[in-house]
């Protein structure tokens, strides 16, 4: 599977007249670290939720040569969608959250609290698995969301802006984590981020869009700043610094 | 002290509160998470035009308001969703028109004498037997439901997207509960009238989402505390000789407010 390709072919998604993406197309190798960069109101969102069959759309998504939708009928994916207000005051334990990616198993309450603590303790959070998922922070929500991806057992992981909020320390570990559950459980992932630095650290490629697809290279490239004007606007200027990966610790 | 208990019209309205309080309960929390505390009152004054529309044409009003019920749920369900409008918005649209087509049917209604009141109102203390055996029925619906695609529905509340990702059918899911609201909130309207079933219904959730962090136990303190209101505001209005239906809404106000000084009081101690 990890030779084939998820292929986005003219993939074109209105909201009545709005066109919020128009012929997009381009090939993303299976068993890859995918990045999705792009401007607020560029598309990103709406081309995750395509791929994910959240939304209708024009054009032909297909995994690894299936339809995409007939894929998601038999697969389901492990999709983090943006954090919603919801996680702020729903009544929902760790344990019941991750217990959702498994609603499509048919199995025992026992054999189900196997793999959901199971996907707890890939992420470290067996320890609040009791605990109201209002209570954790955003890095660990989404910690949980991502166990409750995993739970799934998709090969294919969906992510929409998940470091919003994050402080950078943050930030570097969940990469390393993304990283190390990628490797254990040959995962494609496809994540939308606006972080250039952590993106080309850490991405095997990244693909720009601003409602269409912006033609681009390799990670490393983006950060030359003509190719990022493309993206944001004649006024951005990047400002190097340097990241912390998580046994560092911080200068204050 | 419990001497009303020996009394049949007591012992039913008793026993058809209960079960208003249970099923209400069971459903409430999920209105609530909704954002959907409104629909109990669009369905309810909906239900006021088919009661309206039933001794018109000379059918039981019961049932001519039980089928409004169950089709103003799904037009409201509808509209929201192929609208992409909020419930509230809709139903907000809808429950003054079905007020006003209720009360221009009844004044219609030329030679019936009609107890306008007590629709609005209700009365706890005419509840029959047949009513008492029609609010088991829907408790079992709403019990089978609740069993079969209540995690489901808690679900698809929590996280819409991931929930039609996993293969939950929540479109579906999502006009069966409005169907299980419509006949909870025409039991409601039965016992306490079309003015006071809202209260019912979201009160108790709203009282116990402030005590508990899980949803389980918003459920059982919501059933709960509905089921308290009930008792203790049956029993205050035997005692007092005020009407059944506000002395409910009294108690219930009450178990609010006293969550809502506890919730104070918690975030007072940790701050």
């Amino acid at each position: 599977m990890n030779d084939g390709f998820l292929t986005i072919d003219s993939v074109t998604v209105r909201y009545d007249h709005y066109v919020a993406i128009s012929k997009i197309s381009t090939k993303l190798a299976l068993g890859k670290f995918h990045v999705i960069m792009g401007p607020n109101g560029g598309g990103k969102t709406t081309l995750i939720k395509a791929i994910a069959g959240l939304v209708a759309y024009e054009g032909r998504i297909e995994m690894d040569g299936l339809d995409m939708k007939k894929y998601l009928k038999k697969h389901p994916i492990g999709y983090l969608a943006q954090r919603g207000a919801q996680f702020q005051s729903f009544p929902l334990t760790v344990y019941q959250v991750v217990e959702m990616g498994r609603y499509r198993f048919k199995e025992s309450r026992m054999v189900r609290k196997e793999h959901v603590m199971r996907y707890l303790q890939e992420v470290k959070m067996t320890s609040l698995a009791k605990r109201p998922i209002s209570e954790l922070s955003g890095g660990q929500q989404q910690r949980v969301l991502i166990a409750r991806a995993l739970a799934t057992e998709s090969k294919l992981m969906i992510m929409d802006e998940p470091l919003t909020g994050m402080d950078p320390r943050s930030q570097s570990k969940f990469y390393e984590m993304i990283e190390r559950i990628k490797q254990e459980h040959s995962l494609t992932i496809i994540m939308s981020s606006h972080d250039i630095g952590f993106t080309t650290a850490y991405a095997e490629n990244v693909f720009c869009i601003n409602k269409h697809l912006v033609p681009h290279s390799e990670a490393a490239k983006l950060l030359k700043e003509p190719e990022i004007r493309k993206l944001y606007g004649p006024n951005i200027h990047l400002v190097e610094h340097h990241h912390l990966s998580s046994g560092e610790e911080e200068d204050v | 002290m419990f001497e009303f208990l020996s009394l049949t019209f007591m012992q039913h309205a008793l026993l058809g509160g209960e079960l208003i309080a249970v099923v209400a309960g069971i459903v409430g929390p999920i209105l609530l998470f909704r954002k959907m505390s409104f629909t109990s009152v669009g369905i309810s004054h909906g239900a006021f035009a088919g009661i309206a529309l039933g001794i018109l044409i000379g059918v039981s009003p019961m049932w001519a308001a039980i089928a409004f019920a169950m089709g103003i749920g799904l037009l409201i369900g509808f509209v929201s969703k192929t609208g992409k409008i909020s419930e509230d918005a809709t139903i907000g649209t809808f429950f003054a028109f079905f007020m006003a087509l209720g009360i221009f049917l009844i004044d219609i209604s030329k030679g019936y004498h009609v107890d306008v009141m007590g629709y609005l109102f209700g009365n706890l203390l005419a509840i029959s037997s047949s009513d008492v055996y029609f609010a088991a029925i829907v408790l079992l619906i709403t019990v089978f439901w609740y069993l079969f695609r209540g995690r489901a529905t808690v679900y698809s509340t929590f996280d819409e997207d991931f929930s039609r990702i996993v293969g939950i059918p929540v479109d579906v899911d999502y006009y069966f509960f409005m169907l299980v609201v419509s006949l909870v909130t025409i039991i409601a309207v039965m016992f306490v009238g079309v003015v006071l079933a809202s209260s019912i219904m979201i009160a108790p959730s709203a009282a116990s989402k402030m005590l508990s962090k899980k949803f389980s136990n918003v459920v059982l303190f919501s059933i709960l505390f509905g089921m308290v209101a009930v008792f203790g505001g049956i029993a205050f209005s035997f005692y007092t000789n005020i009407p059944s239906g506000p002395s409910v809404v009294f108690f219930i106000t009450a178990i609010f407010a006293i969550s809502l000084g506890i919730k104070w009081s918690r975030n007072f101690v940790k701050s």
